[in-house]
């Protein structure tokens, strides 16, 4: 197996502290968005580019998430970095009590149940008035606090969502080099083979989808602390559309390139948004070119136009 | 009791619509092996685009003959453009599908702005009583229109030598080319066919029902739910599994809370797709593994 890199990290510290001189709260404030929203994308990444299994119900993991740990911090009275990680070992059970249900199923069938419980988990966010506070959501969510330090401004904010982003970046590659991840991909070529080597490919998938759910759990706490008000329109089906999105320029077993595909995806946001609500149309026809033309996601596809330019030109001169 | 069967009217009335969009997906599903997710927003696109024609003046009718061919139309250049380049990628036909739907939603904001639009009814909408309950003109209409199609459907799937072509094109692909079908003809005619059917599901539907530009997905999701009650890939199924679906949706919203409801049709899913995956008729040999 090939080393684990370090210099991809090392860019990307350069790059955010490049970001953090530049000062610019604008910027800050989209970077943080890019490093909760990654947490999720990678997350579905080990599921769907890794293990080869499809969910269209992530959104719903991120929103169990955002509402549980501050649920369980109001109700339960406890710290909310605890509540953060009970919320995420829940949702983690959650996530493997579902995959014990659904991956008896596969492909269309998989990703309509997915499609469904993510829907159900909208449902119940939007019509438990008296936990969730219904469509007007929850307000006056307390800010992140350490040792009696408050992390409230985008700039306090910045150096906890990337701290969590590059762990999860870093376990997530550490995951897909390890004998785990190979399994993991043996049960995307053909579960049977894995089956056959004495591994059970629906423990693998379960187990996957628990991390992945745990992924989008802990983005969801922290989203919540980051904006400080809760309503059921983030997480719902829309969003689990646009993490596929992301998910597929960054060519779906990448995972720096799923980095890339949600920095992407942000970006092309805000360049939209005088569009106001056609956004999506943009969003809809990358999604298909991307699937459809761009296999190994946007950027390895542009790489290698580039190179076979080159090569061509190279060709042509001599 | 008149409240019973008022439910059941209108639960089964919604339901021959579901049943409707769950034949367009198993038109498609019979003979490319893909669910297509954007079926919902066919019938969207129908009915808002039969709006469109009857506004500029044209006579109801004709302008529900024009969106029908328009959606059709509209469905082969999809099945061209984005369906047929990715092959029999179960997961990649997901996605892409998914991706169409969101392109046409957001066309349909563009157009026809995010406002609900009505459209009138067929036959007037004097309701006449019947049994005690009060009974809309277009629910006729509705239960005759989605009676003749199914059964018109399920004729040509069994009876005729097309309609034959066509399953064996879904059983197997290779062996069908072999013996000299256009796959590709067979793909972009069961295209053109759903969205047939999905169109005529929307604009049914759209004189009792408001319709704008998200109207597609819940009745798409009802359509796969009806499908899979059903039994995937088999047209009465997924009729019978429809009627069912909006008889139960029917009472749990009337008896139980109406904002429960659509959630009441995934947990139905979810069972179903634990317990019986073949769905009520399918054999399962399809679905499990």
């Amino acid at each position: 197996m090939k080393q684990q890199g370090i210099w991809p990290y090392l860019l990307l510290v350069a790059g955010l502290i490049g970001l953090q001189f530049s000062g610019s709260n604008y910027l800050t404030n989209l970077a943080n968005f890019v490093a909760i929203q990654a947490l999720p994308a990678i997350g579905l990444s080990l599921l769907m580019g890794y293990t080869g299994q499809i969910s269209l119900g992530h959104a719903a993991f991120y929103g169990l998430g955002a509402y549980g740990s501050v649920l369980l911090a109001t109700l339960l009275g406890v710290n909310m970095w605890l509540a953060m990680v009970l919320a995420a070992v829940l949702v983690g059970i959650a996530a493997w009590a579902l995959g014990w249900l659904v991956f008896r199923l596969e492909g269309h069938y998989l990703a309509m149940a997915t499609l469904g419980f993510g829907i159900i988990v909208h449902v119940i966010l939007v019509e438990m008035h008296d936990w969730t506070g219904g469509p007007n959501g929850m307000t006056g969510i307390e800010p992140m606090n350490l040792f009696g330090h408050e992390f409230y401004s985008d700039k306090q904010v910045f150096p906890i969502v990337w701290g969590a982003c590059i762990l999860g970046i870093f376990f997530a590659e550490s995951l897909v080099r390890s004998p785990v991840g190979l399994l993991m991909r043996g049960v995307s070529e053909n579960g049977r083979v894995v089956a056959s080597l004495g591994a059970s490919p629906d423990r693998m998938k379960r187990l996957v989808l628990m991390v992945s759910g745990i992924y989008a759990a802990v983005a969801g706490a922290l989203y919540a602390r980051y904006v400080g008000y809760l309503s059921p329109g983030p997480f719902d089906v829309g969003f689990s559309i646009k993490l596929l999105l992301m998910v597929a320029i960054g060519g779906f077993a990448q995972i720096w390139g799923v980095l890339f595909g949600v920095a992407f995806v942000a970006l092309v946001s805000e360049l939209l948004k005088p569009l106001g609500g056609y956004d999506i149309i943009v969003f809809g026809v990358l999604l298909v070119v991307a699937v459809v033309y761009c296999r190994d996601g946007l950027l390895q596809t542009l790489f290698a136009g580039v190179r076979g330019t080159l090569r061509l030109a190279r060709k042509s001169v001599s | 009791m008149s409240e019973f069967v008022q439910l059941l009217i209108s639960g089964l009335m919604v339901g021959s619509i579901y049943g409707l969009i769950g034949i367009g997906f198993t038109t498609i599903y019979n003979v490319t092996g893909i669910v297509n997710f954007a079926q919902g927003d066919f019938a969207m696109v129908g009915a808002l685009s039969a709006i469109m024609f009857y506004a500029a003046g044209s006579p109801l009718w004709v302008a529900i003959i024009l969106a029908i061919i328009l959606v059709g139309l509209l469905a082969t250049l999809i099945e061209r453009f984005a369906i047929r380049p990715i092959g029999t990628h179960v997961t990649r036909g997901i996605i892409a599908t998914i991706g169409v739907g969101v392109v046409l939603q957001g066309a349909a904001v563009l157009i026809w702005g995010s406002d609900a639009q009505p459209m009138p009814a067929f036959s007037g909408d004097r309701p006449f009583n019947l049994w005690g309950t009060t009974i809309l003109p277009q629910t006729l209409w509705i239960f005759g229109t989605a009676a003749t199609l199914m059964v018109l459907l399920y004729l040509f799937f069994q009876k005729t030598y097309p309609g034959k072509i066509m399953r064996a094109c879904a059983i197997n692909p290779f062996a069908a080319q072999l013996m000299g079908i256009r796959l590709n003809a067979m793909r972009t005619f069961s295209f053109l066919l759903s969205g047939m059917f999905g169109a005529i599901g929307g604009i049914i539907v759209a004189p009792i029902a408001l319709t704008q530009y998200d109207s597609g997905i819940g009745l798409g999701i009802k359509g796969f739910v009806a499908c899979i009650i059903g039994g995937f890939g088999n047209p009465i199924g997924a009729a019978v599994g429809g009627l069912l679906l909006g008889v139960l949706e029917a009472m749990s919203s009337g008896f139980i809370s109406s904002g429960f409801k659509n959630a009441i049709s995934f947990v139905l899913l979810l069972l179903f797709l634990s317990v019986r995956s073949g769905g009520l008729l399918g054999d399962l040999e399809k679905v499990g593994r």
